[in-house]
This record gives C-alpha cells, sequence and structure tokens, in this order.
C-alpha cells in the first residue's frame, strides 16, 4: 500500500513541477467554454453556460487521464521502470499506482475548471454537489487511465501512443454531447454515441453537477441529460453501471497487458531501432 | 573458507531455436569481487538478467543466498542491488526523492532512511548535492547515485553491469574505490562485467564466457598462470652470443633490431642463461601475462574489439 501512495505521489509531484502543461492543458477548455457557450440553447435549458461547463469539465478529465498513460511510458523509455521491476514490487503494484495518479491529476484539473465555474453562473444549493462531483471526476479519471494504459501497452512508443490517443480523443469528446448535443448530431453519429462510454460519463455528470437528479426519466431526456435509444431511455444509474464495467474491463486488460510487457522492447522512438542500423 | 552465495547450476537460456546460454555452471562466493568477461552476445548479460529475475530461464537451478531465482523471486530480489549500464534513475526528481522511493520499494524501515541516505551519500561524495535534482548532475555522479541507490537497503550481493563505461578515468578510479569500500565495510559480493581489464585484474575471481559457455573461471592470477607466458626483453651488446646459448638449451626466441623476445617456460633456465652472459646484458624487462592475453588465447579476439557498451 505504501508503494502506491510513493508513486501516486511521486507523479503527483510531477505533475506540479511541471507548470507549463498544466497551464495548456486548461487553455483549451476555456477555449472551448467560450466558442461552444450557447450551443446548448434550447426552450427547457435555462442556463447553457453551464451544461457546456459541465461537458468541459468531465472532457477535460477524460482526456487528461487517458494521456497520463504516455507518463508511464516515460517511465518505462527512461529507465526508471527497470529500477522498479528488479525490485521486490509487483507490477500489480506500479499500475495502481499510476492509475490513482492519473485519476487524481485528471480530477485536479476538473477541479479547477469547476470552481472557474463559479464565475460564469454555475450554482450549486448544496455542499455535497461538490463532493459527488469530485467522486465522479476521480471515477472517470479511474476508468479512462485504464483505457489509456491499455493504448499504452498495445502502442509500444510515445509517438504511436500520442497519434493513437488523439485519434480516439477526439471523435470520443465530440459524440459525446459534450460539446455537441446528441439531438443535433446525423443520424450515424447519434449511434456512435450511443456508443461510447464517454457519452454517459457527460449526461451522468451533467446531472449531478446541475443538481437534477431528482428529475422525471422524461425531463431529463428534454434537457439532454440522458440519452434515448429508440425508445429506450438509459436512467443515470444504467450510465453509471455502463461506465463501471467498462472501466472495470479495461483496468483488467491494461493491468495484465502491463504486468507481461517485456520493457526492454518498448523505444522512446518508432525509429529507434531502425538507426541502429542504418 | 566462504560459502557461495551466489550457484548457478546447468543453466540453459534459448530464445527459440538459438542458445544464448548452454548448460553452465559456476559459484560466487560471499564478500568476493566476481568478474564476468566475455564479448558481445557471449550470453553475459542473459545470464545477468536471469540472476536479476528479469529473464525466465529454460533450464537448470540459479540461487542467490540460497533463494531459487525462479520461484522466490522477491526473496532474490530484496537480496540483491543492481545498477545497470543505462541509467533507471528517476532524472525529473531529486537525488533524495530517488533513494527515497528506493527504501518504500524495498521496505527499509521509515526511521533508518534518513542515516542510511547519509551513509550511502558519503559513501559516493554527493551529500552536497542531496537535494538536487539529478538532470542537474554529470554523467560520472549519476552512476554514483545509481550505485549509492543499489545500496539503500543492504543488498548481500551487489550487480554492477558495466559500472565504468563511458567514466572519465578519474571518475573510474573512484567508482572502484567505492567498491572496494564497500567490499570491505559491508562484506558485500560483487558481480561485475567489465571491458577494462585492468578492473578485472583486482577482482577476486574471473569467469570468461564465450558462445554461451564459460570457457575459464579461476582467480586472476591462476588465469594468466595458465595461460600466459612471461615474455622477456632482453638488449645485449653482443647478440651473437646470446643467440648461441640459447640456441644450445632449445629455448625459443624471437630477435628485433633493439632486443630478444623470449616466451619463459622455464625461469631458473633463462637465469643460467643471463649469467653467462651477463656482461654483454644491456637491459632486461620481464613482462608479464595480462587478463588481455587471457582472454586473446582463450576466445581468439580481443575484449575491446567487440565495441562493447559504447
Amino acid at each position: 500500500m505504501s508503494v502506491v501512495m510513493a508513486l501516486w505521489f511521486r507523479n503527483l509531484k510531477l505533475f506540479v513541477r511541471n507548470r507549463a502543461a498544466l497551464v495548456f492543458n486548461l487553455i483549451f477548455p476555456f477555449f472551448f467554454l467560450f466558442v461552444f457557450g450557447k450551443i446548448f440553447q434550447n426552450d427547457f435549458i435555462e442556463n447553457p453556460a453551464t451544461y457546456m461547463l459541465a461537458g468541459i469539465i468531465i472532457s477535460t478529465v477524460f482526456d487528461s487521464s487517458l494521456r497520463m498513460a504516455s507518463s508511464t511510458i516515460d517511465d518505462i523509455t527512461s529507465g526508471f521502470m527497470k529500477e522498479v521491476i528488479v525490485s521486490p514490487v509487483s507490477r500489480l503494484t506500479i499500475a495502481t499506482g499510476q492509475f490513482f495518479a492519473a485519476a487524481t491529476v485528471s480530477a485536479i484539473q476538473g477541479v479547477i475548471i469547476f470552481v472557474a465555474g463559479f464565475f460564469i453562473g454555475l450554482k450549486i444549493t448544496t455542499p455535497l454537489t461538490i463532493i459527488y462531483a469530485i467522486l465522479l471526476m476521480v471515477f472517470v479519471g479511474l476508468i479512462f487511465a485504464g483505457f489509456g494504459l491499455f493504448i499504452a501497452t498495445v502502442s509500444k512508443n510515445i509517438q504511436t501512443f500520442q497519434a493513437v490517443s488523439l485519434a480516439i480523443t477526439m471523435p470520443m469528446t465530440f459524440m459525446s454531447g459534450a460539446y455537441i448535443p446528441i439531438s443535433m448530431l446525423p443520424d450515424v453519429l447519434k449511434w456512435v454515441a450511443y456508443f461510447n462510454p464517454m457519452t454517459y460519463a457527460v449526461s451522468l455528470f451533467r446531472t449531478v453537477t446541475l443538481e437534477k437528479t431528482s428529475l422525471s426519466t422524461e425531463q431529463l431526456v428534454l434537457e439532454e441529460l440522458a440519452v434515448k435509444v429508440g425508445s429506450f431511455t438509459v436512467t443515470p444509474m444504467m450510465a453509471f453501471a455502463i461506465l463501471a464495467a467498462f472501466g472495470l474491463v479495461f483496468l483488467v486488460l491494461s493491468t495484465r497487458a502491463f504486468v507481461k510487457i517485456d520493457f526492454s522492447r518498448m523505444n522512446r522512438n518508432k525509429e529507434d531501432s531502425l538507426t541502429e542500423e542504418i | 573458507m566462504s560459502q557461495p552465495i551466489i550457484t548457478v547450476e546447468n543453466f540453459v537460456k534459448k530464445y527459440g531455436g538459438f542458445t544464448a546460454v548452454n548448460n553452465i555452471n559456476f559459484e560466487v562466493d560471499e564478500g568476493h569481487i566476481f568478474a564476468f568477461l566475455g564479448p558481445n552476445g557471449a550470453g553475459k548479460s542473459t545470464t545477468i538478467s536471469t540472476l536479476c529475475t528479469i529473464f525466465e530461464k529454460t533450464e537448470g537451478r540459479l540461487t542467490i543466498d540460497g533463494k531459487d531465482v525462479t520461484t522466490q523471486k522477491n526473496d532474490v530480489r530484496a537480496a540483491i542491488g543492481v545498477v545497470f549500464q543505462d541509467s533507471t534513475l528517476d532524472k525529473k526528481m531529486t537525488v533524495e526523492e530517488n533513494l527515497k522511493m528506493h527504501c518504500v520499494f524495498y521496505k527499509v524501515p521509515k526511521r533508518e532512511v534518513d542515516e542510511r541516505i547519509q551513509f550511502v551519500l558519503k559513501l559516493v561524495d554527493l551529500l552536497e548535492w542531496r537535494k538536487k535534482s539529478v538532470s542537474s548532475l554529470s554523467g560520472g555522479m549519476k552512476r554514483r547515485v545509481e550505485i549509492a541507490r543499489g545500496l539503500m537497503h543492504y543488498p548481500k550481493v551487489l550487480f554492477l553491469d558495466e559500472p565504468t563505461t563511458g567514466l572519465d578515468p578519474q571518475t573510474r578510479a573512484h567508482v572502484w574505490e567505492y567498491v572496494h569500500k564497500l567490499q570491505k565495510e559491508k562484506n558485500i559480493t560483487i558481480f561485475l562485467t567489465t571491458h577494462y581489464m585492468d578492473e578485472a585484474e583486482i577482482c577476486d575471481k574471473v569467469a570468461i564466457i564465450d558462445h554461451g559457455k564459460i570457457i575459464a573461471h579461476d582467480t586472476p592470477f591462476e588465469l594468466k598462470k595458465q595461460y600466459t607466458k612471461d615474455r622477456a626483453y632482453i638488449t645485449t651488446l653482443n647478440p651473437p652470443a646470446l643467440e648461441s646459448l640459447l640456441n644450445e638449451r632449445g629455448i625459443r626466441f624471437i630477435a628485433k633490431e633493439k632486443y630478444h623476445r623470449i616466451d619463459v617456460e622455464d625461469t631458473a633456465e633463462l637465469l643460467d642463461v643471463l649469467a653467462m652472459c651477463k656482461e654483454d646484458i644491456g637491459d632486461i624487462e620481464i613482462r608479464k601475462g595480462t587478463l588481455n592475453d587471457v582472454f586473446l588465447e582463450l576466445t581468439g579476439r580481443e575484449i575491446r574489439e567487440t565495441g562493447e557498451g559504447a
């Protein structure tokens, strides 16, 4: 347990020391907030900016937790992971430490935007909302940290990982209802959204932060807070279950891949092996 | 007589159809400095990696401090310290943070951590660098931090893979100073690979591996005695006299412009010859065989030609 804590704390330190990256990570969310601020305007939604805000917060958590796997690749290519694997620490412990660090770091970024939200009209009536929101951010962060590490173990080097993760995060973000309401998507993309776990993360997080948990299912659908597939409505509880199942699958898959992976085969550059031959 | 702390019995390692290590046996005694030499691709790294529990063996039995490297991985890991050829430091962290993290991995009791950091940093002369970021250190200093870190958990065996490669002669000498200090003060067994033959000379035992087999394993002294001959370089004012004396006794020699070179088989006989023509002798130099000669004799190549480390 102390090893998990130590690895967690180390990654947090790395995050804090890298202030430039933090600033850049936060520029985009605010940019989106500005550009897409009014898109959620409809007869049932009173404050579209807060809708947008909730979507942006959870997308930021999603994006940064997924990308945190690149720091794991860094640890492998820099050689530090070799120090870890000859120590009596199990790889499962290492993976756990990385997951919790990723979840924490991404939740912190989410909280920063959340705080900024109070200045653009986000209102909460009970402090419990903050606690639920943070718990949800950590939950979503953990899920996509698993997904990210899985992509990392498949990619095997940082360039491929960056390309692949970008190719995955962009559509997952834009077809989740975070920036563009699902009802506005063409039919084909609607179906993509239904199979996108981020869709459920967005609707669940929005329902919680906007304190709409007491609304009826019909009302949730009208306010773009629940997804209706045909005549079937995915309730917030179901959304939670879908996310948990998705997270569990990828946490298990990525941990298994991480335990088995041969670190010596992972290179900093795709070209490393080529240049050696030349 | 000390006990063996590392035992390797009938160790075989195959990669697909290729046999990297072919049935090797050796032991390392506790408290010894043991050098493992061999050209690139000879099976050196495979053997070390298997002993350090990174690779799985194909066959055989390898133990460290009585623990099996396959079935008791974590016990073995706790008993060894490893310094790899490539840096494995956490570069964005400070020296102290690196050492502390190591203590967490190896479950060093919290109240001892500070004292141990003090001890190992003093040993490698880096006390004043404790709070500095690893990335601000020079190559030699980084290597010293790695050695210090490898010692934090007081391992019984310290593996050093090419510990001095890429270091300047002065730092090399320092690293060796630390290694000796360690061996004396903590009775740590040191298992190292090197391609500097002068470094192997000062080890207690040397094993030479080539094509997956151990072709020699003994003290540097015995190896040199067995595989090399002393060479005498004699400058004489009267070459024909010396040559006839040598021919009389059937001692083979090579005559060069300025000296005669003789491979010494029997020292007493050579002394006889020299006594008979001592008025003519201008200069005499006896060169002892080196481990490099041993290596050349056994493998047919010089260790440096293999382009190792680089």
